[in-house]
């Protein structure tokens, strides 16, 4: 352990300095801003260009008449009521509108909403930050639900007869209330012993909707998976996979980011970054396309650019009775109605 | 006991003053289950939950053991075994984050944005060494601090350096500290993690510019003891002025010395102050007239420092992605770059105004100009304290371990005939008890 300090001889000096020398070069020649690139191999690579583009004989759908402009300057969400009408919400306001793109009346609100549905007797259950608010048809307010906390982001509501289920990603769970608006339980917080594993939210986009089965289905973007739950909160099954390369899956991060039912109960996904409108079976068996990038964007790439952007803009997707599929542009907020053309 | 009350105010100012947070993951990153292969991420994952605590505490139990073994054990062999054991769990098993050293910056950030909240781990690594300092000298130093354990273990064939060049060389720490504490204070960098030159040591990755700097750290380590804590490291500048004031501290015997000059090439930090001779009284008297002119000399060299640091602010600026985007989008706007980048690509694609960019870059350049100042007047004020200190003669009748140089290895002892005398003693007192 005992060293005592030696004399510096010219070999150690010339050395030390030739150290510092390329110490100093290695520092100036640093890469502080990014210009010469991340480095990393081509199996990073993430060309979106490429994975844009749809085979056309996957493509079901048509779109037949021009887009509904909701007048929106953002737009969040889309519903497609009972008797047909479309509505949407956006700028502090819901407005709803006929088939043909009349507009039939507007609900001011106090903020922002995020998410709305329209129950069997006409009345609107809309989402906003933290809370719910109830209006009839004539946009009069009929109930405000609980506050659910700061942190609580509601991203999407259904209603049955006598439930309510809202999706929070703020909390990553499903609320599960009755129609006056008392909280029964909660769905899909992390449970060993009945094997749920949690939603795994990256951005806020989490989407819930009741099935024809009577199953709730909540996206798991996180885990590129829909999930089955029943009302009490019990993981039945699960579907959907991950591809950045195969149609059939969920491509990036997180998604589907929405998604909607028919009445034959196969599902109508939607997915943000690379947009894409998808049809798979009961099962969750991909059966092919409603629209893809280019349809939807002009693009074949995504529509993004900034991660921040990228997280912030997701379509939304609604089906009617005649299993038509309307995909709200939150882009250039417009509503486009998309038919089917031929048999699957 | 006023001096300890003062330092405790300032640590409790400082507190009051930064944002402090628990640190958490908001969202736990994507389940992918494919075979998509995620690049490594160039900064360690953040600890979870209960982990934190406990790199808090081993840093907490290792800078008590640390000043256990070096005021009371007074043993080099088992300061150096702690030291090797603090390079492997703060270096290779923590991948050298969160350390103390650059922990200065998320202080200096927290300050100064209110947006910003250090989380409480982090605020403990920034502290806990400081309070041990101001209590038992540089034990982090000795025994704690992975880089310095990294240096430590490649010290193989150690010279001195001389005192002036020593002297001059370690005001590059002081710049250094005064450029940090600048960057993370106007949110630009944190250049402390960016040019750590061991950290793609203890990650096993990274820069390949920075793994040449690191190798060429530890070569010139080989013959100079601890280059980056004596010449480069910010934190040091601190623990430097706290190990001054510090209660307790190393004494190279532990009784009277009684100056054998054993121990006199013993310290490769060139931290042992030998015995003064009398001064001659016309060097008394031309080191008082020195002293006056200094004394004059501070404030002009404080505000010419800060002026300089003030106009260098086109420069330093750029440092910070918002100058540079403006920058670049200037460059682009006026023809003069004719094409894009892809920050500028983002930018455009965000619809932004483009006025709004430059009034925002203008704004963080005036933050600049502030920063330079205060900055640039620091560093003014170190060179005109060191000009004065070189004035300054102070009366030393014995050998002893620089208060603010001396990083606590425990080398010296075993260079004391008093120390070994004392443990021959104390090993006889024992087998006479058995």
């Amino acid at each position: 352990m005992k060293t005592r300090l030696g004399t510096t001889n010219i070999k150690i000096l010339v050395a030390v300095f030739i150290a510092i020398a390329i110490g100093v070069v290695a520092i100036v020649k640093l890469d502080t801003t990014g210009k010469k690139g991340s480095g990393l191999g081509e199996e990073f690579t993430y060309d979106l260009e490429k994975l844009g583009i749809i085979d056309p004989n996957l493509i079901l759908y048509k779109e037949p008449a021009p887009a509904i402009d909701t007048g929106f300057s953002e737009s969040q969400s889309i519903a497609v009521a009972p008797d047909g009408s479309i509505y949407i919400a956006g700028d502090k306001a819901i407005r709803f509108f006929a088939e043909s793109g009349n507009l039939l009346g507007e609900i001011k609100l106090a903020d922002m909403p995020m998410c709305l549905t329209v129950a069997g007797d006409g009345k609107i259950y809309v989402g906003m930050k933290d809370h719910v608010e109830i209006y009839d048809g004539q946009g009069k307010r009929l109930a405000t639900w609980q506050n659910l906390g700061n942190d609580a982001v509601l991203t999407s509501i259904d209603v049955s007869k006598n439930d309510v289920f809202v999706a929070d990603a703020g909390n990553r769970i499903v609320y599960h209330f009755n129609t006056t608006g008392n909280l029964i339980n909660r769905i899909g917080g992390k449970d060993k012993d009945k094997k749920i594993s949690g939603f795994f939210i990256p951005s806020p986009h989490f989407d819930l909707a009741i099935g024809n089965d009577g199953l709730l289905r909540v996206a798991n973007p996180g885990n590129h998976r829909i999930e089955a739950y029943t009302s009490e909160g019990d993981l039945e099954f699960s579907w959907g996979t991950f591809s950045n390369v195969n149609i059939e899956g969920f491509c990036g991060c997180c998604n589907p980011v929405n998604f909607a039912i028919l009445a034959d109960k196969s599902f109508v996904t939607c997915e943000k970054g690379l947009v894409r409108v998808k049809i798979y079976d009961q099962d969750g068996v991909f059966t092919g396309v409603v629209a893809g990038s280019k349809q939807l964007t002009g693009k074949a790439g995504r529509i993004c650019s900034t991660p921040a952007e990228c997280q912030s803009r997701a379509f939304d997707v609604a089906v009617d009775a005649h299993e038509r599929i309307f995909v709200l542009d939150t882009n250039k907020n417009v509503v486009r109605i998309f038919t089917k053309i031929k048999e699957e | 006991m006023i001096r300890f009350a003062y330092i405790i105010i300032g640590i409790a100012v400082l507190l009051l003053s930064s944002g402090i947070a628990s640190g958490f993951e908001r969202f736990p990153p994507p389940d992918f289950e494919s075979g998509y292969v995620l690049p490594s991420p160039a900064t360690p994952n953040p600890r979870q939950d209960i982990y934190e605590y406990v790199d808090t505490i081993v840093l907490l139990t290792a800078l008590s053991l640390s000043s256990y073994l070096v005021l009371k054990k007074r043993r080099r062999r088992f300061i150096f075994v702690l030291s090797v054991l603090s390079l492997f769990y703060f270096g290779f098993w923590r991948e050298g984050c969160v350390c103390p050293i650059g922990a200065i910056q998320n202080v200096a950030l927290s300050v100064f944005d209110k947006d910003y909240a250090v989380p409480v781990a982090v605020m403990m690594f920034f502290l806990l060494p400081l309070v041990f300092t101001l209590f038992f000298g540089r034990t982090f130093c000795a025994a704690v601090c992975p880089l310095g354990g990294i240096q430590d273990v490649v010290l193989m064939r150690p010279v001195s350096v001389p005192q002036w060049l020593e002297s001059g060389l370690r005001l590059f720490a002081y710049v250094y500290l005064a450029a940090a504490v600048l960057f993370a204070a106007t949110g630009s960098a944190f250049i402390i993690c960016r040019y750590d030159p061991f950290i793609s040591f203890f990650r096993l990755s990274g820069n390949f510019n920075m793994l040449v700097l690191g190798v060429c750290f530890l070569f010139v380590g080989l013959f100079i003891g601890r280059p980056y804590c004596r010449f480069a490291c910010p934190y040091g500048v601190i623990l430097r002025q706290l190990s001054r004031i510090s209660k307790w501290r190393v004494t190279i015997t532990p009784d009277d010395c009684i100056k054998c000059r054993l121990c006199e090439d013993s310290c490769p930090f060139g931290a042992i102050k030998i015995p003064t001779e009398d001064w001659p009284a016309h060097d008394y008297n031309k080191s008082k007239r020195r002293l006056a002119f200094l004394i004059i000399l501070l404030p002009i060299l404080v505000l010419s420092f800060g002026w300089i640091g003030s106009i260098l602010r086109p420069v330093t600026s750029r440092v910070h992605a918002t100058v540079r985007l403006a920058d670049r989008i200037y460059l682009e706007e006026t023809g003069r770059a004719e094409d894009t980048t892809d920050a500028s690509d983002a930018f455009r694609a965000t619809g932004k105004d483009i006025k709004k960019l430059y009034a925002e870059a203008l704004a963080i350049q005036a933050r600049f100009g502030l920063g330079g100042w205060l900055s640039g007047g620091f560093v003014g004020l170190v060179i005109a304290l060191k000009l004065i200190g070189m004035s300054l003669r102070r009366q030393r009748t014995d050998y002893e371990a620089d208060r603010a140089g001396c990083m606590a290895c425990g080398r010296c002892f075993e260079y004391c005939p008093k120390e070994h005398s004392k443990r021959k003693q104390a090993k006889e007192t024992m087998g006479g008890s058995r």
